[in-house]
């Protein structure tokens, strides 16, 4: 995606926010993790479902005006209050900030990524729940992930992969398995990044190709 | 922030939020409607002729179920006149008979006379059903952004396109 | 761009929503206020029924009847720091002469023949005056917000402002009819009301406000010529 070269104003914590959520699918992708859009399916349907109908209930209602179409315009009232109602209910408590759901490239683990941040606190908060199938049946695993912004975008504003994909790699282990290299660089004692490392790993991101990033970035 | 018009679901979902912040405008105010059970439950008073009460530009919260008993003497209703666009708000001075045939007069509280002339013609008296709703509460001020609105045209260009961009291109 | 258009819309949104949490706090302080109005005094002192045009603008000669009245009462509770005026009248009323039944005593007819508006002196300026009377008006209550003396009405023998008349074009020697005091509370924001016949928590009902019932006399013949 193209978000990673755009600079986003760093005041702006949806901003933030936004541009690592959309890091996250971005990055399991590329190590083929399988996507599912199930929720953000229902949620489209359910949306699409309350504007087709309110949008059917204004025609009728300028077609044929108020008095002659009211029960139906009671029961049209109805329904898109009751659709609106679950559609927050499913964003609330089904949805709850999930930003990724998808299957690990080898079939064997089921992952769930959640985030969200508190107001004004500039700390990304990571809900990852996966599920992996071992020899005694299905493994649980929650780990919840807690880093701050500056970690990964730099002054400017300028969405820094490298260290996001390591924060990823080592804290969520499901991820880890398929992405040995982020490990080990993590392992190697180099968590802190100095502002030349950073200013370093931008430019480089800059200058090479939207399609070949993501390996290269690997490689360095 | 365009960033999620390259990915459809993000990009539909942007979308839908603008269309769902419409829709659920017309349906709150479809549902207001239905309770009120009046076509147009909140008007904005367009002229001088209630005031002091009413000033133009003051929104007006209307009723039209006659739960208790009859719209009668001294309420101030809006009405619709056949082949006349703009509804009107006015004090009921006369009633004469009752039920849905009865004979309703209205008059402005700042005019000198009654409404016999605003009628269409041939017309003494209004019945219920050209009465939209009496008027219950009231708001001063905020509906002025209606008349601007109405008086300057390019004005609702204006905002709209604002409003959808606003919407379009921010995510939250 | 982006920040400080967000800063607008956040800063409009808060004041909008202080504005209309401070505006409904108005309006609810209405139902806490105490409302005790009393008619001391409404009878009719001249009954006339004329045959002739109630109106310049009437097509057709009508009975229409001449309803003097004289009116004491107090009023002054419903004034508060929420009112923007008072809306008084004075109604007949008279059942359907086609209904005469004693057993149905609703009032089919109705009709305002006196009324005025009494303006608060906080909307004093909006008040439909000549300079003179308008500057007299606004000198009545100098200093003061609410005035609640100009709910104390005294009329002696008024002139009814409408004169009234039935579609059936006939007035004369109606029976049962009464004189009603009524008012309309026009607040500067919130509920409007109306007067009550039954106490609503603080708001108690209107103490009289009802004449004794009488009966509109024959036409009077000389009365049209004069008038004519």
């Amino acid at each position: 995606m193209a978000n990673s070269q755009e600079k986003i104003t760093v005041y702006n914590l949806a901003d933030l926010k936004n541009t690592s959520d959309d890091a996250i699918p971005n990055y399991l992708n590329s190590l083929k993790f399988t996507p599912s859009h199930r929720l953000t399916d229902v949620r489209l349907a359910l949306g699409y479902s309350a504007f087709a109908l309110a949008a059917a209930c204004f025609l009728w209602d300028y077609k044929f005006g108020f008095e002659s179409t009211k029960t139906y315009t009671a029961a049209a009232v109805a329904v898109y209050t009751a659709l609106n109602t679950f559609l927050t209910f499913w964003i609330l408590y089904i949805e709850k900030g999930t930003i990724y759901q998808g299957t690990s490239p080898d079939g064997q683990s089921k992952i769930r990524i959640s985030s969200s941040v508190k107001k004004h606190v500039p700390i990304y908060h990571l809900t990852v729940e996966a599920e992996t199938a071992t020899k005694d049946g299905m493994r649980k695993e929650k780990v919840v992930l807690k880093q701050p912004f500056t970690d990964w975008f730099d002054a400017s504003g300028r969405f820094v992969a490298a260290p996001f994909q390591t924060m990823l790699a080592t804290g969520i282990p499901v991820v880890g398995r398929f992405d040995a290299k982020r490990v080990a660089a993590s392992s190697e004692g180099t968590t802190a990044y100095t502002p030349e490392m950073l200013d370093a790993l931008a430019s480089a991101e800059v200058a090479t190709g939207t399609e070949s990033k993501k390996t290269k970035r690997r490689k360095a | 922030m365009l960033s999620g018009l390259g990915n459809p679901r993000q990009a539909a979902a942007q979308l839908m939020n603008f269309g769902l912040i419409l829709s659920t405008a017309f349906m709150m105010w479809k549902g207001l409607s239905v309770i009120t059970d009046s076509p147009s439950p909140i008007v904005v008073v367009l002229s001088g002729s209630m005031e002091p009460a009413f000033q133009r530009g003051d929104l007006l919260l209307l009723w039209n179920r006659n739960v208790l008993s009859e719209t009668s003497v001294g309420e101030v209703v809006v009405y619709n006149v056949k082949d006349k666009d703009i509804p009107i708000v006015h004090r009921v001075v006369r009633k004469f008979g009752t039920g849905p045939d009865a004979k309703l007069l209205t008059k402005g509280d700042n005019n000198l006379s009654d409404d016999t002339e605003l009628y269409a013609r041939g017309q003494d008296y209004l019945v219920r059903k050209d009465i939209i709703g009496s008027v219950v509460g009231y708001l001063p001020f905020v509906g002025y952004v209606t008349i601007l609105l109405s008086e300057h045209p390019w004005l609702k260009t204006v905002m709209l396109g604002i409003m959808g961009l606003v919407v379009v291109l921010q995510r939250e | 761009m982006y920040s400080s258009l967000v800063r607008i819309q956040n800063t409009f949104g808060f004041f909008t929503t202080v504005a209309f949490v401070v505006a409904a706090f108005i309006a609810a302080s209405d139902f806490i206020t105490p409302r005790a109005p009393v008619v001391n005094t409404l009878k009719t002192t001249n009954l006339q029924v004329v045959r002739g045009r109630p109106h310049y603008y009437s097509s057709k000669k009508e009975e229409y009847a001449i309803i003097k009245f004289t009116l004491d009462a107090d009023l002054s509770s419903l004034f508060t720091w929420n009112t923007k005026q008072l809306f008084v009248y004075v109604t007949a009323e008279w059942p359907s002469s086609s209904s005469s039944s004693a057993s149905q005593n609703a009032t089919t007819n109705q009709a305002v023949i006196w009324d005025t508006i009494i303006t608060a002196p906080s909307s004093d300026h909006l008040a439909n005056l000549g300079p003179a009377s308008l500057k007299k008006l606004k000198k009545s209550a100098a200093g003061k917000s609410i005035d609640p003396s100009r709910g104390k009405l005294s009329l002696k023998n008024q002139r009814p402002k409408y004169q009234i008349t039935h579609p059936s074009g006939k007035m004369a020697s109606t029976e049962d009819v009464t004189l009603r005091l009524h008012y309309n509370v026009q607040p500067w924001v919130g509920i409007l009301s109306w007067n009550q016949n039954v106490d609503y928590g603080r708001w108690k009902k209107l103490a009289g406000g009802l004449s004794k019932k009488f009966a509109l006399p024959a036409l009077k013949k000389q009365d049209e010529k004069k008038k004519a």
